[in-house]
């Protein structure tokens, strides 16, 4: 992959949660990085008075941030710095993934997450709603973590039910850009009340996910190393915990089936997932735009 | 591919900077004069302002509006110039330093600063006054209006308007350019109909002390003193305080030939005629005498408004709170910009610690600035309510006085930075040299006449300390707290004071310079 990658960045810990993690992506799969620092757009300012002198202050300031980003990308990384202006984040990102045909947007989770897990705020929350290309959302304090493992391995959610061809085609073509093995996973949950034989139900999912999972596996091309697990739990949350997981691991997950313009983009299946999951998370939009979004 | 050797654009050649640029050019002529009404915020201004200056001068406030307005526009005609050479988020700061050198800049930049903050507490006061009031006239429960005068649950409530107005300025919330519009057009037309309504309230016989209109009222020379006069400017500079925005947005403003200018003048004659309207209006309704609803009363002059809308209005009062109300809120969130801003120059050029020069990376406002701006204000605003009962009558003759000192030194400033260019052009002559030199010396002789009147026990509430008037310890204390500070950072941070970050300078003159290269040649 030649790709492009774009960095959402703010000179906090997340930005450069955001930039270790995009770093490591864009170093395994030999793409390069579009670190962009968005800054407040023109004719925002309605009640403050606008005061240029202030906005090239401003600008300085992002251009110094932006080079002490640019100092924690990994060796042989080619990278680039952007400051932009726009109504938003996520509108100066979606924009600038537009322009330079980048294949993912990563960005940091939101304040007030604990360590090492992933938390939405608005500006997330927006992209997610309204990005054509595939989302990375970077788990709290991954600047810590960062491996020379590269990415050993992608875990894929698979739904109970198929119908997850985008899905699987970004997964085959990272894990080729990579050389990471894949790992589909389906989850298999027994959340029903005591009074229903719960045995019954829960050997019937399971029976129901192997297939499943069994014929995903069926599409993924030779030469891609796959395993298939079925995770067990009595909810989704207890099913993800079992789950092991390697340094420098991404899980994929599709949007949600519900998915349309200016409609939630992540199911609330993996809205759960984000909730107890330690890595990297990749949202993969259902359909693909029709100019392959520069692929 | 993963060998490349890594390659740099630098950050300023990126095209999408290049085709957005800065923020320039984006305001229009409609949108600079509703940025200039809601800095003015006119409803706020004038129902603090107006009782003050009733008592100083009597039944001639237009005169005083009127002649208020000139040390304003002259000085505004230096900050213009001063922009235009050297455009700087510090503006008085970095102005002064680079005129008079680090110490004076330094004072500049605190006074400044301590206005603004005073301006803050008020404006914040008069929120919290004007909430009480539109609850209850909402309610018809009028027991909730005298709760904003119970001490602890107005500063209670204040404090709380302090954190609501922090929050959205560090965190830079805007409202939509739609609303904004109405919101000011709302408080002209509720201003419109407060002073249609008084005066034919007042013709009528339903005043309460009519008086006949009087040509007399605009005679400056009917003012009974000198002193009188010069409280009642330094009053009247507050109440056009805000104005000057219009004037230098410049780089900001879709045609910056045009567009200032035209705005400042649409502004300037707005809000004149509002306040000549309302004055008379005023006037003619309740008179300048000390009677329960006059002018001239104590009790009421800190807020007019608040005492005058339900006689003048009845059921239609609560607009006139709702207008003070959106115009208080409004002008809060742009007024926490001016002070952050000039501290975030301090702290940049090393005249106060680094940390004031730090922007927040996620919502890029001075937050440090802004937080502290805040505690000072709120922690200004307890202490006053505490020690004297008529506070935010107290803080408006102060900040007179404050904006007298720091807008002379820019005046100043702006004389002596272009002491090389002065008759390069007959514009010159007018714009760097005379009009901004006659405004300073005009604000220089109000600021010390004001301090020395303001030492008689009896001036503004008649509080004071060691039989010192209130006003003259307030602004005395504010100054030498400035001097206590500054040379403390001296010792601190010397870099600053010995000129190494920002030094003195005088653009030479450019007719000089053409003649040189022409005899070069």
């Amino acid at each position: 992959m030649s790709g492009r990658i774009v960095v959402g960045y703010t000179a906090t810990k997340a930005g450069k949660d955001a930039i270790a993690v995009a770093s490591g992506l864009a170093a395994a799969s030999g793409a390069e990085l579009d670190i962009v620092l968005v800054l407040p757009g023109e004719g925002r300012s309605v009640i403050t008075p606008p005061d240029a002198s202030y906005d090239r202050y401003l600008l300085g300031q992002a251009e110094q941030w932006l080079a002490e980003a640019a100092t924690s990308v990994g060796e042989g990384v080619v990278h680039r710095e952007h400051a932009r202006y726009a109504e938003s984040f996520a509108e100066g990102l979606i924009e600038a993934a537009d322009e330079f045909g980048a294949t993912h947007i990563v960005v940091g989770a939101a304040d007030g997450g604990s360590r090492g897990r992933h938390r939405l705020g608005s500006t997330t929350g927006q992209l997610l709603h309204s990005s054509d290309v595939p989302v990375v959302l970077v788990p709290r304090g991954s600047r810590k973590r960062v491996t020379d493992a590269g990415v050993p391995r992608l875990t894929v959610a698979v739904g109970t039910r198929a119908g997850a061809d985008v899905l699987l085609d970004e997964a085959v073509t990272l894990a080729t850009d990579t050389g990471a093995s894949l790992r589909l996973v389906s989850l298999v949950t027994v959340d029903l009340p005591a009074s229903v034989d719960t045995g019954v139900i829960r050997l019937a999912g399971a029976a129901h996910a192997e297939e499943v999972l069994a014929s995903v596996l069926d599409r993924v091309p030779p030469g891609v190393p796959a395993e298939i697990l079925a995770a067990r739990g009595d909810d989704i949350q207890d099913a993800v915990s079992h789950l092991d997981w390697l340094p420098g691991e991404i899980i994929l997950v599709g949007s949600s089936r519900l998915a349309q313009p200016r409609r939630l983009f992540l199911g609330s299946t993996a809205a759960k997932l984000l909730d107890q999951i330690p890595v990297p998370m990749i949202v993969v939009p259902r359909t693909r735009t029709p100019e392959g979004a520069g692929r | 591919m993963t060998r490349n050797a890594p390659e740099k654009v630098p950050v300023g050649g990126d095209s999408g900077l290049s085709q957005k640029g800065l923020n320039a050019g984006t305001v229009g002529l409609i949108g600079a004069v509703v940025i200039g009404i809601s800095c003015i915020a006119p409803a706020y201004t004038f129902t603090a302002a107006i009782g003050p200056t009733a008592s100083t001068v009597g039944a001639q406030i237009p005169a005083v509006i009127l002649i208020g307005f000139i040390p304003m526009l002259l000085v505004a005609f230096g900050y213009r110039e001063l922009n235009n050479r050297m455009p700087d988020a510090g503006t008085s700061f970095t102005w002064a330093t680079r005129a008079f050198g680090p110490w004076v800049g330094w004072m500049a930049g605190w006074g400044l600063v301590v206005a603004t903050i005073l301006v803050l507490s008020n404006l914040a006061g008069v929120a919290v006054e004007f909430l009480f009031l539109l609850i209850s006239q909402i309610t018809g429960n009028a027991g909730v209006a005298d709760l904003a005068f119970e001490v602890w649950i107005n500063i209670a409530v204040c404090l709380l308007f302090m954190l609501g107005a922090t929050y959205i300025s560090y965190r830079d919330m805007q409202t939509t350019q739609k609303l904004q519009y109405v919101l000011v057009t709302f408080q002209v037309a509720v201003l419109v109909l407060f002073s249609v309504v008084a005066i034919s309230q007042a013709v009528g016989g339903n005043g309460f002390d009519f008086q006949p209109f009087d040509l007399e009222w605009f005679n400056p020379f009917a003012i009974s003193s000198f002193s009188a006069l010069a409280a009642g400017l330094s009053l009247s500079i507050f109440i056009f305080w805000g104005w000057d925005v219009t004037l230098t947005m410049n780089e900001e403003t879709k045609d910056p030939e045009k567009t200032p200018g035209r705005a400042a003048t649409v502004t300037v004659i707005t809000i004149v005629s509002l306040y000549l309207l309302l004055a008379v209006a005023m006037i003619m309704f309740a008179g300048v005498g000390t009677g329960e609803l006059g002018l001239g009363n104590e009790d009421i002059q800190a807020n007019v408004f608040f005492f005058l809308s339900d006689p003048v209005l009845g059921p239609l009062a609560f607009l006139v709170s709702l207008a003070v109300l959106t115009s208080s809120a409004s002008s809060l969130q742009s007024t926490f910009v001016g002070p952050a801003r000039t501290l975030l120059a301090m702290g940049h050029y090393g005249a106060l610690p680094p940390a004031f020069a730090k922007v927040s990376p996620r919502f890029f406002t001075p937050g440090y600035a802004t937080i502290v701006s805040a505690i000072v204000a709120s922690g200004f605003y307890v202490v006053m309510r505490l020690v004297s009962e008529n506070t935010l009558w107290d803080t408006i003759l102060t900040l007179g006085m404050m904006i007298c000192f720091y807008y002379g030194i820019t005046a100043f400033a702006c004389v002596w930075y272009f002491r090389k260019q002065w008759f390069d052009s007959v514009r010159n002559v007018f714009f760097t040299f005379l009009f901004p030199l006659v405004g300073g010396v005009i604000l220089a002789i109000l600021f010390v006449t004001t301090l020395i009147d303001s030492m008689d026990p009896a001036y503004g509430s008649g509080a004071n300390v060691f039989g010192l008037g209130i006003v003259f310890i307030l602004g005395m204390l504010i100054i030498l707290i400035g001097i206590g500070v500054m040379v403390w950072q001296s010792f601190v941070r010397p870099a600053f004071f010995r000129g190494e970050t920002l030094g003195m300078d005088a653009p030479a003159s450019a007719r000089k310079l053409r003649a040189e290269s022409e005899n070069r040649r």
